[in-house]
């Protein structure tokens, strides 16, 4: 373990995703910067019984991935989870031997956790009279499930906590995760996030919240426009993230090729109010992501922003970032992949630092897609609906609030 | 798997609970059923004892019976099997 004061660099080595676009990071690749929609009319047999009947959901099936033991005993959340812990080792060529396991850890973002295995309990008991539930209801519905399996599958036994800061879940943990390593309490961590909330009754519940976004009805994949002037709300996603981090020596001395560094990591409650962000609140959370970075705001040259396509946030994160940048606000670019792969909620923030790590190693600026009226409200460069390249890109933040006012923000750094 | 549900009036002998047992392990562990004898033991099969109590959660729905829990003490394929009956026959009475 290292003295506090001496901050070991944390860098990202592996990626994987269980998307609204796509499975694996090539497909994203192609996706997210290509300007591509995964908002769609939704697959569900209750589809008729809503009003809001689009949804950007993952195509994944378990059963090509594991066999019927492992997947029938984990919900929709836990499987994509383990999917992604997997293919995240993978994609960072980590061979998990004795060395390795005790000091790795699993830091996992999760909003509803086991939402559809808990609804399918609901379901039998109130729905159909059962008088008693499956022997698996608790071990799949709770919110650790998913960490618990991956530290089983891959004998991972260093520290395993799951986070739950409803949008900013997964940013927190990723976050949080930066700082073991960085202080040297693991060598390496497998970090992200996990939501599979596309059930009936969560969709209800957030219908009645009149946060969802209206079905563009001329192109239902261009339904969500964060930041234009005729936005309506966020689009439902589903989907998983996970990042392979590791210390920088960790990483160096096994060869593992970079994909980029976290220097900087900020969170901070607004205490405003249950579902309304604050310019304080969200400004104080990147000013608390630069402290951590020891950088100024004009090193910063993207945002990937939280940019749900509400009303209130996107002016007050556009707000908010002009009070952190002030006139460098205007130079900056700012994107909302949300317009894309919808809103992951506690799997968002690590979908979005996954493609800010992406912007960072390709010199590429994913786009707003759907931004075709501009809001007077919201004039800075929010890379309209075509990627740009900016080939000096070297900081870059991904932003993350939530309701319950926890935001989170991440400072990424390309490793040259 | 399909949910026959049985008869009210017709006890079904030893060896019918035994297939069906064994139809529901085969599919839960993804076993050839042929591998799995009166005898076998539940934990040489694969099941742990979170699967054997999902084992009997699911022969409870079929066989509709109540299985208490002072007696979920089970080893082999048989020690399921005789619980089984022994409740439905005690239920008919």
């Amino acid at each position: 373990m290292t003295d506090s004061l001496q901050r070991k660099r944390v860098v990202i080595t592996g990626l994987s995703v269980v998307s609204p676009l796509g499975n694996n990071i090539a497909d994203l690749i192609q996706q997210v910067f290509g300007g591509v929609s995964g908002i769609k009319l939704l697959d569900a047999p209750f589809v008729d019984q809503l009003d809001c009947k689009i949804a950007a959901q993952a195509q994944f099936n378990p059963a090509d991935h594991f066999s019927k033991h492992t997947y029938s005993m984990l919900d929709r959340a836990s499987q994509m989870a383990l999917y992604t812990s997997i293919e995240a080792i993978k994609n960072a060529g980590l061979i998990l031997d004795d060395a390795v396991k005790p000091r790795m850890g699993i830091y996992l973002g999760t909003g509803m956790g086991g939402a559809n295995s808990l609804e399918e309990g609901y379901v039998r008991l109130y729905r159909d009279g059962a008088s008693r539930l499956k022997p698996f209801t608790v071990l799949m519905s709770m919110n650790n499930a998913a960490a618990s399996a991956i530290a089983l599958e891959h004998q991972i036994t260093g520290p395993n906590q799951t986070f739950s800061t409803a949008c900013s879940s997964s940013a927190v943990a990723i976050g949080e995760a930066a700082r073991l390593i960085r202080h040297g309490y693991a060598d390496v961590m497998l970090a992200g996030g996990t939501e599979a909330l596309l059930t009936y009754g969560s969709i209800k519940a957030w219908e009645a919240l009149r946060t969802l976004a209206e079905e563009d009805v001329d192109d239902l994949g261009a339904s969500c426009k964060p930041f234009s002037a005729n936005r309506t709300g966020l689009v439902l996603g589903e989907g998983a993230a996970m990042l392979l981090l590791e210390s920088f020596e960790h990483a160096e001395a096994r060869g593992a090729t970079i994909y980029a560094e976290i220097v900087g990591y900020g969170t901070a409650n607004d205490s405003n109010h249950i579902t309304q962000p604050s310019v304080n609140g969200q400004a104080s959370t990147m000013q608390a992501a630069l402290a951590d970075a020891g950088l100024s705001p004009n090193d910063i040259q993207y945002i990937n922003a939280h940019g749900t396509g509400t009303q209130l946030n996107d002016i007050t994160e556009t707000n908010a970032v002009k009070k952190v940048f002030n006139g460098h606000a205007y130079k900056l670019s700012m994107s909302s992949t949300k317009s894309m792969h919808g809103h992951l909620m506690g799997a968002a923030g690590a979908l979005e630092t996954i493609i800010t790590t992406l912007a960072v190693n390709t010199n590429m600026l994913p786009p707003t897609i759907n931004l075709i009226r501009p809001d007077t409200e919201c004039d800075l460069d929010y890379v309209p609906n075509v990627s740009k390249t900016l080939p000096n890109l070297e900081y870059a933040m991904s932003n993350s609030f939530a309701f319950g006012g926890t935001g989170a923000t991440l400072i990424l750094k390309k490793v040259k | 798997m399909t949910d026959h549900s049985v008869s009210s009036d017709k006890v079904l002998d030893i060896d019918e609970i035994s297939k069906v047992l064994a139809q529901m392990i085969a599919s839960k562990m993804e076993l050839d059923i042929d591998t799995i004898k009166a005898d076998s033991n539940l934990k040489e099969l694969g099941l742990d004892s979170l699967d054997t109590f999902d084992l009997i959660f699911n022969a409870e729905d079929y066989f509709k019976i109540k299985v208490p829990n002072d007696q979920i003490n089970i080893n082999t394929l048989q020690d399921v099997t005789a619980l089984v009956h022994r409740l439905i026959v005690a239920q008919k009475q």
